[in-house]
């Protein structure tokens, strides 16, 4: 479970001057569910995920993953319970298999091999052919990379799993696919997962819960097919209505 | 110094030996290549800078005490940095703490245990020993720290994507700066390997020359170049490692985060 209380984030802007970025966020994330945010570019979306990873330090609030602050844990540990699928996950060189063995590197311990059932369980997950596993990784599509950072961030076990725009370079028939794996990953492992995202399909299809953000402030939630079939704000009606741009 | 062989160079012959910069000069005003204010100016400050550095090196040798000797390598030391600092743009965060410190490091702990140890002079403060030396090494040190201090720049914005990702994945700052840090230590080096795989063949090094010309034995100046080289690699080596692992730790936070530097 995720509990952010009260967050708040002070950026720059294009100025140099300080500008509020997010403003009095507070949500709870639960095991078992997938949470949405989802509002327009530049609302806070990509901030608050990274705020969640500890990649960037609130200006004020608390966050925290299974009951504890997670300013006051070891941020290598926390990295290891709260795991995170950039939008454009970064494929570091060698092959999809060494991209897999690439956290337990980091961590001195011994990576799984092709052959384990680690490596043959996160394939599965994340709807990867088995052949692929000796492919140089930036040779692949832009969905197979996303999906193998999918595998990546899974393969270790995390207890939270955080998707920044998770269907942004993907085909409407591989997205589709990713929703089914997502929400497969999150009831069979009992993840809580918060996926950011523009995405209203993959939110109507996915989304246990949702949140609108807009400027920084959340301005609706609800249960997620109920909260997009009725909004109750003009912003959220609005945002609605709008072709989404990063629909898969 | 022996100076037995010495020719000694008059006004007559320096004359004579800028003449041939006058000649290059008017080549360049007859071909209308444009540059030759640039070369005057140029050859002028050499002569007047080098005229002023002979003075001052002949007063500190009639001195024979410590302290002038000191604050010519606090000077040598202090301009190298200024230097490194105009030549970087985009310049790393703490940049001169990160670049001095290793500068004192790798050049005073070098020139340190090459005066001491190898050259075994007396007294320590010789200037006549000290100041060239410390000037060689300091020198080389200075492009080192230089290449280091870019390249480790250059790499950690060109790599940001890199090493956010390596961070969620669990690495810790250095894990995730490595192949950074990997690229700037080589880059800083590489201008000093290349030079040693070229010296005796490609070209004849200007110590070595310089002795041989006052009349050293052609074997003792081959051992003053050898070792000489040997502390310079010691120098370059050193702070070029120690700019690349402070100054990567300069872009992090202590909760493993990227700095937003810029």
């Amino acid at each position: 479970m995720v509990t952010v209380d009260d967050v708040s984030f002070l950026g720059r802007g294009a100025d140099g001057a300080s500008v509020t970025l997010l403003d009095g966020i507070s949500f709870t994330a639960k095991a078992g569910e997938i949470t949405a945010i989802i509002g327009p570019s530049g609302g806070g979306k990509s901030t608050l995920i990274r705020l969640i990873n500890r990649l960037t330090e609130p200006s004020g609030g608390r966050i925290s993953v299974g009951g504890t602050d997670i300013a006051t844990m070891d941020p290598l540990q926390m990295r290891r319970l709260v795991a995170l699928v950039p939008q454009k996950p970064f494929m570091f060189e060698g092959t999809v298999l060494d991209n897999l063995q690439m956290p337990f590197r980091y961590r001195h311990e011994v990576p799984p091999a092709a052959e384990s059932a680690a490596v043959a369980e996160v394939l599965t997950l994340a709807r990867l052919d088995r052949e692929l596993l000796q492919r140089d990784a930036r040779s692949l599509s832009l969905g197979q990379q996303q999906r193998v950072g999918v595998a990546r961030a899974l393969i270790t076990k995390p207890q939270v799993l955080l998707l920044d725009e998770p269907t942004s370079a993907l085909d409407r028939r591989t997205s589709d696919e990713l929703a089914a794996t997502l929400r497969e990953i999150c009831h069979g492992r009992n993840l809580t997962m918060i996926m950011v995202t523009h995405d209203l399909r993959l939110t109507e299809k996915v989304a246990d819960y949702c949140f609108y953000l807009e400027a920084g402030r959340i301005l609706e939630q609800g249960r997620g097919a109920e909260l997009l079939a009725h909004p109750a704000t003009t912003e959220l009606k609005m945002f609605l209505s709008e072709p989404s741009d990063g629909e898969g | 110094m022996d100076n037995q062989g010495l020719v000694n160079l008059g006004i007559l012959d320096l004359v004579v030996a800028y003449s041939l910069v006058l000649v290059a000069i008017g080549l360049a005003k007859l071909k209308r290549i444009g540059q030759e204010g640039q070369m005057l100016w140029a050859s002028l400050r050499m002569v007047f800078q080098l005229l002023a550095v002979g003075y001052l090196l002949h007063f500190i040798f009639a001195v024979r005490h410590p302290l002038p000797v000191l604050a010519i390598l606090l000077v040598m030391g202090g301009f190298s940095l200024q230097v490194i600092g105009a030549r970087i743009k985009r310049k790393m965060p703490r940049f001169y703490q990160v670049v001095g410190t290793a500068l004192l490091i790798g050049c005073g702990g070098v020139t340190f245990v090459f005066c001491s140890l190898v050259v075994h002079y007396s007294p320590w403060y010789d200037p006549r020993y000290l100041i060239p030396l410390a000037g060689m090494i300091i020198g080389n040190s200075m492009n080192a720290a230089s290449l280091a201090a870019e390249r480790l720049g250059a790499e950690m914005r060109e790599r940001r994507e890199e090493i956010e990702t390596a961070l969620c994945l669990g690495a810790s700052a250095r894990q995730a700066a490595k192949p950074a840090l990997r690229n700037a230590f080589r880059a800083a080096i590489m201008p000093t390997a290349n030079t040693m795989a070229a010296m005796g063949i490609v070209s004849l090094p200007g110590m070595m020359t310089g002795q041989i010309l006052s009349g050293t034995e052609p074997m003792v100046a081959v051992r003053y170049q050898v070792a000489i080289m040997c502390a310079i690699t010691g120098a370059v080596a050193i702070t070029a490692y120690l700019i690349v692992m402070q100054g990567y730790r300069s872009y992090f936070t202590k909760a493993q985060q990227l700095e937003r530097w810029e």
